[in-house]
């Protein structure tokens, strides 16, 4: 793999470098996002739950090694392991991208006090394809867009891992400069560069902030949501995220632009700042170079103290949700391999998608469905990317018009339902069948005279035109794409679009 | 638009201010409705119209504290009808009934004015198979939007023992709701 570096890499944070530095942390939050939504989308979280038992029930009966009672509570059994695994993983994984969107909010935020400019997200979308890298980062290490698996999940235990680690397989190791060996310790030494070099108060700039009590209606972030719950054996349901792990952080000097970084770095990686010196899980490489997972009994994990990222203990780091589901999801393997006629743990609740997809792909398989869906999928992820930025040159009013009509929506439900409609559509790759998945390849807006929004409501007609049975809600509801906000490249904003009467805000455009 | 377009537009069951504004048109007075009247639709940010936001499923704390309250379109929280089994999944009274704080939001305004209203048609407010039934439809999903799967059902095999304990978990969940309700408003009132 060729390695594609964002930026040029520093021995240290320096004011003369802190805005390169912060860019570059911006970058690599922005990166975990498509990464774990990647492999979100590839999980049938909740399929039909007689099918699958009947599934499993033919598979055990083909054996003959059992009796129809012992056939009817093992494939009882296994249904329940296969249902509320992948419900739980994906879970997990949709609590942690919520929170990597408000690290990635968190850190525009510190950039835009500190430095006194915006952040580029839009140039970071540019160059971001995959496979992609976190730079800077020792070691180097290739990040898929990839379907659920244990070796995906090792991938995010390393991007979240709060300890130094060897890389197991050094002869894919990425040539680099060495710049950090834990996202933690990349924060560590920008907040040192904050704290010995600007003090503060800065001067006041857009960031997105947290609600005040009795006073503005900030609806910008929440840790949960309904795809944050799973449900365990008995169906009762859980949630991924505690309400008290951290919100936004308005930044208006270095106690409070330092308070952002930490609260980054511990619901990453759980034990490094205020949680120091706790007993946590930590990555280890067993013989056969993958991870080490945490015992399992009863279905269950144990956690430490140093696994959470708050002294209340209610909240897990990033990288010990991920070492759960990397370790439920050995046991589980383990245990369906040694049963005779059972398929691959992963194989029952995992669409088969490529790793690393292109356009390209879907142009070259004739599906001219999946190659527009792919379009419309990579184009509003920009999109969302646009407007975030947009909101860091913009008042509270128009952040507000922007996340209420344009963000949420998009995220919530417009990029959702591109997710988990493409995976229907299929196509060939060297005699290889596969499922769609969104490519996360960068969207050139700038490439067309059409607005930004107009070229995704171009896209949504030919997708509509081209599958009318998935997507001809797509022109005919005014309340879903055609009620985007109408923003431009050079964050200007539309008045008026959407028409809303009534929002808290008196606007100010 | 909504065809209910000449009716009072409502999120669910019980949550009408007058008579005859349930989704059938039937009911005899205020919070007595059977159904929904406002515009369908099945998640947060896509109401048409002022207090058609559902709540619960997507939004902030804030938002789920005031379900069916939202100032104007786009603004509200989530989908519509707002079925008994939903529960809040985010902020202190996660876990618990959505429909049932709508329905003391809608008690408390009335009072507030010195308005009465009657009992809603069920307890603690409806079912898919009463929504289905009411509407004419046929196994039509009304749950609204979100991806962890069913909020109403359980895991056993044999499917009339599904249902019944699958019933039995949602009514839990609704008298512990009940009983939390005191909490769940004290709990509104520190965030919002």
């Amino acid at each position: 793999m060729t390695s594609k570096k964002i930026f040029t890499l520093f021995d240290e944070v320096t004011p003369d470098n802190i805005e390169q530095v912060m860019q570059q942390a911006i970058a690599l939050e922005l990166a975990t996002i498509p990464t774990y939504l990647s492999t979100y989308y590839s999980i049938n979280r909740a399929q039909d739950q007689d099918k699958l038992y009947s599934k499993l029930h033919a598979q055990l009966s083909d054996s003959g090694l059992r009796t129809t009672e012992e056939i009817d509570a093992l494939a009882q059994e296994l249904k329940l392991d296969i249902l509320v695994y992948a419900n739980q993983s994906a879970a997990l994984i949709m609590s942690v991208v919520i929170e990597e969107m408000l690290h990635l909010a968190l850190s525009c935020n510190v950039k835009h006090a500190v430095c006194q400019v915006p952040p580029d997200l839009m140039d970071i979308g540019k160059v971001l394809s995959f496979p992609t890298q976190l730079d800077g980062h020792e070691p180097e290490f290739e990040i898929d867009s990839a379907k659920l698996s244990l070796d995906q999940l090792t991938t995010f235990l390393m991007i979240e891992s709060p300890k130094p680690f060897e890389n197991p397989n050094p002869e894919i190791q990425l040539d680099a400069t060495v710049e950090y060996k834990t996202i933690g310790r990349l924060y560590k030494m920008i907040m040192k560069c904050i704290e010995e070099n600007f003090p503060g108060p800065y001067n006041p700039k857009p960031q997105l902030l947290p609600p005040e009590d009795g006073k503005r209606n900030r609806p910008f972030y929440s840790q949960n949501s309904m795809n944050t719950v799973y449900y365990d054996r008995e169906h009762n349901p859980h949630f991924g995220s505690a309400d008290g792990s951290g919100g936004l952080l308005g930044v208006q000097d270095s106690k409070t632009a330092n308070e952002a970084l930490y609260r980054i770095v511990e619901q990453g990686e759980g034990s490094t700042t205020s949680q120091n010196h706790k007993p946590q899980h930590l990555l280890e490489w067993g013989p056969d170079n993958m991870p080490v997972p945490m015992k399992v009994i009863d279905g269950k994990v144990e956690f430490w103290p140093g696994d959470y990222d708050d002294d209340d203990e209610t909240e897990l780091a990033h990288f010990a949700k991920f070492l759960e589901a990397y370790s439920l999801g050995d046991y589980y393997t383990k245990k369906f391999n040694k049963i005779e006629g059972l398929d691959n743990f992963f194989s029952y609740f995992v669409y088969d998608v490529q790793s690393n997809p292109t356009q390209a792909d879907y142009d070259n398989s004739g599906n001219e469905a999946l190659a527009l869906c792919n379009k419309l999928g990579n184009a509003l992820f920009a999109y969302i990317l646009l407007m975030v930025e947009t909101c860091y040159y913009k008042d509270e009013s128009t952040q507000y018009d922007l996340f209420m009509f344009g963000i949420h929506k998009s995220m919530i439900w417009l990029l959702s339902e591109v997710g988990n409609t493409i995976n229907t559509y299929t196509y060939s790759k060297g005699n290889q069948a596969y499922r769609g998945s969104i490519t996360w390849e960068h969207y050139d807006f700038s490439q067309s005279e059409a607005t930004p929004k107009a070229q995704i409501l171009q896209l949504v007609g030919a997708l509509a035109v081209a599958d009318p049975v998935n997507w001809g809600w797509g022109v005919k509801d005014q309340n879903y794409f055609p009620s985007l906000p109408d923003v431009d490249l050079d964050h200007h904003v539309v008045k008026g679009v959407p028409k809303v009467d009534q929002t808290p805000y008196t606007h100010h455009h | 638009m909504s065809d209910h377009i000449n009716k009072e537009l409502h999120v669910c069951m019980g949550l009408n201010s007058c008579k005859n504004q349930g989704y059938s048109g039937k009911n005899d007075c205020a919070g007595m409705g059977d159904c929904s009247t406002a515009v369908g639709h099945p998640c947060h940010t896509l109401n048409s119209c002022k207090g058609q936001g559902g709540c619960g499923i997507f939004g902030t704390t804030e938002e789920f504290c005031h379900p069916g309250e939202n100032d104007c379109k786009y603004q509200g929280s989530c989908g519509v009808p707002i079925l008994a089994s939903r529960f809040m999944s985010q902020g202190p009274n996660r876990g618990l009934s959505v429909w049932q704080l709508a329905r003391k939001r809608f008690e408390q305004n009335r009072i507030a004015k010195g308005e009465t209203f009657g009992k809603a048609p069920q307890e603690f407010g409806p079912d898919e198979a009463y929504v289905n039934k009411l509407r004419g439809t046929t196994g039509k999903n009304y749950s609204s939007c979100g991806q962890s799967g069913s909020r109403a059902c359980s895991y056993i095999q044999d499917k009339a023992a599904r249902k019944i304990e699958a019933e039995a978990r949602v009514l839990k969940m609704e008298e512990k709701s009940k009983e939390e309700m005191k909490n769940i408003l004290d709990n509104c009132g520190k965030g919002s």
